[in-house]
């Protein structure tokens, strides 16, 4: 039972995470129907703009790098949208998806030969006590990751539902065309969505960054993966369904570690999205469009 | 008479597929003319055209003489005062309703204006007031159609578009639905409606078009063409 709790509690302090990069995948396929495989070096770029902030000014503590990783990852996330989402806009799905690919890539390498293509340490941004809780033990890192996470997914869900321009996006989501006859400005909520999804993706990336000590050009394709897999389950008609498809992937995750092996922890949510996909093609929430 | 909307000429297609040929018309302030046409024969495209959401090949679409709303994106097109009641409602069916009114009025500035706009509509439509809090898509047609009307009526325009607001609907909606038409109309709302039921549209309609396979074949006041023989025969069920 306290394996099974710490699991618990591990999943979803990683599977936040996930959540939090999952949205981002989710804003974009659902507002502006863009796969957008940069995403996740987008979430990378966040990492590093943190790793930048504090390694230039030690003195300064998480909130400062967090909103360098949300500055740095938001601005390639607007030049994104900028120069290849919004020219490729309303042409063939694979157009953006090759863009955003050969984007992805580009991303990738000049972080490489930045930084180097080896894994570098990330500095400690909360000291590395534990907290227990009840018969469970978690660090305050991890304890502030999914705090972190979970106010990020809090305040997308805020937005969507009870803003203008947050159901606005919902709008667009649902039916472009009549969002546009309705006065919506398509193309400015497309640029918000992204810049949004990106500074989101950011933060997330300095915190879990902090959470593991590490940093890498290459991180992004392990959260990017997850994310998407994660968006796939749920299908894209509720955001929400994003997240707490996230939160679950995450908990799957923990608990094939504790009970069966490390080694099948990443194969799980394969397993996962086969057996949803099987019984449920537009995923657990449905999606529009089908 | 100043002409509140004019089309000359209009040519759209879908790819190489002509939709819709040299259609010409016009409607003036607080007019409610319709086009009559089957399935197929194009009207949709005409609106869509008026909106902005599809791009011409040929011909001209003026606002009140001047404004060229082939320049303009489809936002801009709204903001002119142009609203559209879509084919089979096509409200937000995730959001709710009173969510779908809202954006109704997504682009006016005056959220106040909005607010009051939208206790208008709940005091004329109480089952939506009922509803408000409901998923859209859970309603009924009929309710849904309420919905659609009252969304287009939000930004309080001056040209309404109104793509076949019966389809799909019980005969007695159907009728509750025209007898809602004529009343928006006498608001001074000028009306551009396409439909299918010929008889409740001439009924409520000034002026009527008749449309084939794209082409405009007719043009009169409602009761001249109610009269025609070809319209009695494709659209009345009369016999020729």
């Amino acid at each position: 039972m306290e394996l099974f709790l710490q699991q618990l509690a591990n999943g979803l302090v990683i599977g936040s995470t996930y959540s939090v990069v999952a949205i981002g995948f989710a804003l974009a396929f659902t507002v502006l129907r863009v796969i957008n495989f940069a995403h996740p070096d987008i979430f990378m770029v966040g990492m590093f703009a943190g790793l930048a902030v504090t390694a230039q000014w030690p003195a300064f503590g998480l909130l400062v790098a967090m909103v360098a990783g949300a500055a740095g990852a938001g601005a390639v996330g607007f030049v994104l949208e900028r120069t290849v989402i919004a020219p490729l806009r309303g042409r063939d799905v694979l157009m953006t998806l090759i863009g955003t690919l050969g984007v992805a890539i580009v991303l990738q390498n000049a972080m490489a030969l930045v930084v180097g293509p080896d894994p570098v340490a990330y500095p400690a941004l909360l000291p590395r006590r534990f907290i227990d809780i009840g018969p469970v033990a978690l660090t305050v890192r991890q304890v502030a990751n999914f705090a972190i996470c979970l106010l990020l997914l809090g305040l997308v869900s805020l937005y969507v539902r009870g803003t203008s321009y947050g159901r606005a996006t919902r709008a667009i989501a649902e039916r472009p065309d009549v969002a546009a006859a309705f006065g919506i400005h398509v193309a400015r909520i497309c640029q918000i969505t992204i810049l949004l999804a990106s500074m989101m993706a950011g933060v997330a990336a300095v915190s879990v960054g902090m959470l593991y000590g590490s940093a890498s050009a290459f991180v992004g394709l392990l959260y990017g993966l997850k994310a998407f897999i994660c968006m796939l389950v749920a299908g894209n008609r509720y955001f929400e369904g994003v997240m707490v498809v996230g939160l679950a992937i995450g908990i799957i995750e923990a608990l094939v570690t504790g009970y069966l092996s490390s080694s099948l922890r990443d194969a799980a949510a394969f397993f996962v999205l086969i057996g949803v996909l099987y019984f449920r093609p537009n995923g657990l929430f449905g999606s529009y469009n089908a | 008479m100043s002409e509140l909307l004019k089309v000359t000429d209009l040519a759209v297609s879908y790819g190489s597929v002509p939709a819709v040929d040299g259609v010409s018309l016009t409607i003036e302030p607080g007019e409610l003319r319709v086009i009559l046409g089957a399935n197929g024969a194009g009207k949709t495209t005409i609106i869509k055209t008026l909106l902005g959401l599809l791009r011409p090949r040929a011909g001209q679409i003026r606002l009140d003489g001047q404004t060229d709303l082939l320049r303009l994106r489809p936002h801009e097109i709204h903001q002119l005062g142009i609203a559209w009641v879509p084919e089979g409602r096509q409200l937000w069916n995730t959001l709710k309703v009173v969510d779908n009114l809202r954006l109704g009025g997504f682009a006016e500035p005056d959220k106040a204006l909005v607010d009051r706009r939208m206790a208008a509509m709940f005091e004329r439509f109480p089952r939506l007031r009922e509803r408000q809090d409901q998923i859209a898509g859970s309603l009924s047609g009929g309710e849904q159609q309420m919905v659609a009307i009252a969304r287009a009526l939000i930004s309080a325009p001056r040209l309404l578009l109104m793509d076949e607001p019966s389809l799909g609907l019980a005969p007695k909606v159907v009728r509750d639905v025209f007898g809602l038409v004529r009343e928006i109309n006498k608001m001074g709302i000028a009306i551009l409606m396409v439909e299918q039921n010929a008889r409740q549209a001439l009924g409520v309609a000034n002026w009527a078009y008749l449309l084939e396979t794209g082409h405009i074949v007719e043009s009169g006041s409602a009761d001249e063409i109610g009269r025609k023989a070809s319209v009695q025969a494709v659209f009345l069920g009369g016999h020729a």
